[in-house]
């Protein structure tokens, strides 16, 4: 399994994002890791929150692991892996790295 | 369309699992054993988080088209609280209420792909009259019936629906213990005062699950025979 930079799951998970919710190019949230994804000035419902997940389970399965949103470690880390797409793309990688490492 | 019933060994779950295959519905039943089922099956024990996950995945992998969730799993402990081991209250807690999370957690996504599904939970009739002598697993069904209520309004946005069944005494080995002037006590506070056969309870699951006259109905619980 290739490695995975944050930046490198950033980039899926705003991938996952525009597939989920298309925002304009410019729009100042596209590519901004600090977009929050619950709570005050989020982008997305509770359904779009949803879709990401599933789209980022999609994503982690054609990468060779399992991405699970519900584990204890995706939320004591942070306390929420959803407070914005950055940390929920430290998540994927931390993830996609621990999957790694279960393989080698 | 496939439907996933736990608890399939026996009982409700058993008998829904083989009219639904003769029924030409494909079923994957769930159960801590499973040598003797003659339908498709897993092993999996509801309680456990992991390995309710691990079956999710498997039927993700396969691309089976879940369309139905029945948790039927379901453990009893006739006792007054204050005479209930720890133990028992979190066997009864962790099978009833936990496994029915857990399963709606883990397969429901399942169904939230292709946009449509239905899901029904099993509480008891316990729940609504308070039963003496049934304290916690009246609660662990209370719990079912508030987590559905809620589940439902989280996925109707997917065209999923939940529903509770309720029902009271039926004959299956969940009763073992219960003297008939127990269960007769319990009955006459129907509103129907008549004993819910297993048939009638899986006739009004399948038509949560199946029927299309049913697609209005989401975040109810149903008592057959009503209090």
């Amino acid at each position: 399994m290739m490695s995975m930079t944050v930046d490198d799951a950033l980039d899926l998970v705003l991938q996952a994002m525009q597939s989920v919710l298309p925002l304009e190019a410019d729009h100042p949230s596209a590519r901004d890791s600090d977009t929050p994804l619950v709570g005050e000035g989020r982008l997305m419902d509770s359904m779009h929150l949803i879709d990401l997940c599933l789209q980022l389970e999609d994503r982690a399965r054609e990468l060779g692991f399992e991405f699970d949103w519900t584990s204890d470690a995706a939320m004591s880390r942070s306390h929420s892996i959803f407070a914005s797409a950055g940390k929920l793309a430290a998540e994927f990688a931390r993830q996609h790295r621990a999957g790694s490492a279960g393989q080698s | 369309m496939t439907v996933v019933v736990t608890g399939a060994s026996r009982g409700i779950g058993h008998l829904l699992c083989r009219r639904l295959v003769a029924q030409g519905i494909p079923v994957v039943g769930l159960a801590r054993r499973i040598e003797d089922l003659d339908f498709p099956a897993r092993s999996c024990d509801v309680a456990d988080a992991d390995a309710v996950r691990l079956v999710a995945h498997q039927l993700r992998d396969e691309r089976l088209p879940v369309r139905g969730l029945v948790n039927a799993a379901g453990i009893a402990s006739m006792n007054l609280a204050l005479t209930t081991p720890a133990r028992t209250a979190a066997s009864l807690v962790a099978t009833n209420l936990l496994g029915t999370i857990y399963c709606c957690q883990q397969f429901a996504p399942l169904m939230i792909r292709r946009r449509a599904g239905a899901i029904v939970n099993f509480s008891s009739v316990a729940a609504a009259l308070g039963l003496a002598g049934e304290s916690v697993y009246a609660a662990s069904k209370a719990g079912v019936e508030t987590f559905s209520l809620a589940f439902a309004r989280e996925v109707a946005a997917f065209g999923l629906r939940v529903n509770c069944v309720a029902p009271g005494p039926v004959d299956t080995g969940l009763l073992r213990g219960l003297t008939t002037a127990q269960i007769d006590a319990v009955v006459g506070r129907q509103v129907l005062p008549q004993r819910c056969t297993p048939e009638q309870v899986c006739e009004l699951v399948e038509l949560l699950l199946l029927d299309r006259r049913a697609a209005t109905l989401s975040g109810q619980v149903l008592i057959p025979g009503g209090v």
